[in-house]
C-alpha cells in the first residue's frame, strides 16, 4: 500500500502542473516534470496524456515552425488544477495536522 | 556552429509508433519523433509506446475522431466481412442441412440450425435496409461527378453476383450428367462464388473510400452494418457449434467430410466474424456519438 501513495503523482496533474508557468513542448515537458517533481514519465505515457487533455480542452497546441510543437493551458486547465491543487493542499494539511498532534510530527 | 546530427528513433522505436492509428500518428508522430531524438528511446521508451497503442486503438481521442471515416470504413470493412461470412454460411448449409444430417439425442444441432437461418435472415435484410440506400447515394453522386471509374466500382456489386450466376446455371445446364456435379464441381462453384463475393462486395467499399458520401444514409449503413454484423457473427457462432456437433457426434459427417474441413471452417468463420464484429461495434459507436466541440 505504501508505494502506491504515490499515485498523487497522477500524470494528466504532472503534465497540467509542468504547463502551469509557460508552454513547453514534450521534452521540456518531460524534462521539468523529472527535475522539478522527481517523477520520470515516458514518451508513450506522456503522449497519451497530451492527446486525452488535449481532447478535453485543458490544453492547446500552439503554433510552431518545428517538429516540436508547444503546449499551453487553457483556462479550464486551469480551473481544474487549482480546484485538484486545492483538495490536495487540504488533504496535505489535514494529514500534516494529525500527525503533528498525535505524533508530534513537525514536517519534514 | 553546426552540432551533431541528432540520432533518430531507433528501429523498435519506429515499429512502435506504427502501433498507433493513422489519425494519431498523422497528429503526433512527428513530435513524438523529435522527442525520442532528444530523450532517446531506451527499451522502457518503446515499450511504453507500444503499450500505449492499445488505448489509443480502443478509445481514441475524441479530437482525432472522424466519425465520417470511421462509419464509412466500418461500413466497407463489414461488407467485404458479411460476403465472405454469407459465402461460408451458403456452404455450411450445403454441406450439412441439405444432406439432411439429424443427430439423435443431440438436439442441440438442430437448434443451432434454427438460430442460424434466423440470424442469416436478420443479416441479409440488415444489409439490405442499410447498403442499398447508400448504394443509390454513391451511383448518383459518381453520376453527378462524372466518377466513372468509381461507377464501375459500384457496378461490380450487381454485375459481378450476376456473372456468376449466368456462369453457374449455364454450366449446370451443359453438364447434363448428375454425376458430374459432385465434390469437385461443388469446390469449383465454392472457390468462384467466394472470389465472386469478394469481388462484389471490394467493388462498393472501394468506392466508398474513393467518393467519401456523407449524410444520413452513411449514419444508416453504419447502424445497419453492426446489426448485420452482430447477426451474421451469430450465425456463424451456430454454425460453428453445429458443425462442431456434427463432427464430435456424427461420424459420417465427419467422414463424408473430413473433420479437418470442418474445424478450418470453424477458424475461419470465427476470425472473420471478430473482424466484422469489431469494426460493425466501432461504426456503430461513431454513429451514436456526440460530435466533438
Amino acid at each position: 500500500v505504501a508505494n502506491r501513495l504515490d499515485r498523487w503523482a497522477d500524470p494528466p496533474l504532472l503534465v497540467l502542473a509542468s504547463l502551469a508557468d509557460e508552454p513547453k513542448h514534450g521534452y521540456a515537458i518531460l524534462r521539468d516534470v523529472r527535475e522539478t517533481m522527481g517523477v520520470r514519465l515516458t514518451a508513450g505515457t506522456l503522449y497519451a496524456v497530451i492527446a486525452r487533455l488535449e481532447a478535453v480542452g485543458l490544453i492547446e497546441p500552439l503554433a510552431s515552425n518545428d517538429r516540436r510543437r508547444p503546449y499551453q493551458i487553457t483556462a479550464a486547465g486551469r480551473a481544474a488544477l487549482a480546484e485538484q491543487s486545492a483538495r490536495m493542499r487540504r488533504v496535505a494539511s489535514l494529514a500534516q495536522a494529525r500527525l503533528g498532534e498525535r505524533y508530534g510530527w513537525a514536517g519534514a | 556552429v553546426n552540432g551533431p546530427v541528432p540520432a533518430g528513433p531507433g528501429p523498435l522505436a519506429r515499429l512502435a509508433l506504427m502501433l498507433y492509428p493513422p489519425a494519431w500518428r498523422q497528429r503526433y508522430g512527428d513530435e513524438v519523433r523529435a522527442l525520442l531524438e532528444e530523450a532517446g528511446s531506451g527499451p522502457v521508451t518503446v515499450a511504453s509506446l507500444a503499450v500505449r497503442a492499445v488505448p489509443a486503438w480502443v478509445n481514441p481521442p475524441r479530437h482525432l475522431h472522424d466519425r465520417g471515416a470511421r462509419m464509412r470504413a466500418s461500413v466497407a470493412t463489414v461488407l467485404v466481412a458479411w460476403s465472405a461470412l454469407t459465402g461460408a454460411g451458403a456452404v455450411f448449409v450445403q454441406l450439412t442441412q441439405l444432406q439432411g444430417f439429424r443427430v439423435p439425442g443431440h438436439p442441440l444441432v438442430q437448434w443451432c440450425y434454427l438460430i442460424f437461418d434466423a440470424a442469416l435472415a436478420v443479416s441479409v435484410l440488415a444489409a439490405a435496409v442499410g447498403g442499398v440506400p447508400l448504394w443509390l447515394q454513391m451511383v448518383r453522386l459518381a453520376r453527378q461527378q462524372r466518377r466513372r471509374r468509381e461507377l464501375a466500382w459500384l457496378w461490380m456489386a450487381v454485375a459481378v453476383p450476376a456473372g456468376y450466376m449466368a456462369v453457374a446455371l449455364t454450366a449446370l445446364t451443359v453438364v447434363h450428367d448428375p454425376e458430374a456435379s459432385g465434390s469437385w464441381w461443388f469446390a469449383g462453384f465454392a472457390v468462384l462464388g467466394f472470389a465472386a463475393a469478394g469481388l462484389a462486395s471490394a467493388g462498393p467499399a472501394v468506392a466508398l473510400k474513393r467518393l467519401a458520401p456523407g449524410g444520413p444514409a452513411v449514419a444508416i449503413a453504419a447502424a445497419a452494418a453492426g446489426l448485420a454484423a452482430a447477426a451474421v457473427a451469430l450465425a456463424g457462432l451456430a454454425s460453428a457449434i453445429a458443425a462442431a456437433g456434427l463432427c464430435l457426434w456424427a461420424t459420417s459427417f465427419a467422414g463424408y467430410h473430413h473433420a479437418g474441413l470442418a474445424w478450418g471452417y470453424l477458424l475461419i468463420v470465427v476470425a472473420i466474424a471478430t473482424t466484422a464484429t469489431v469494426s460493425g461495434g466501432r461504426g456503430v459507436r461513431a454513429t451514436f456519438a456526440i460530435p466533438a466541440r
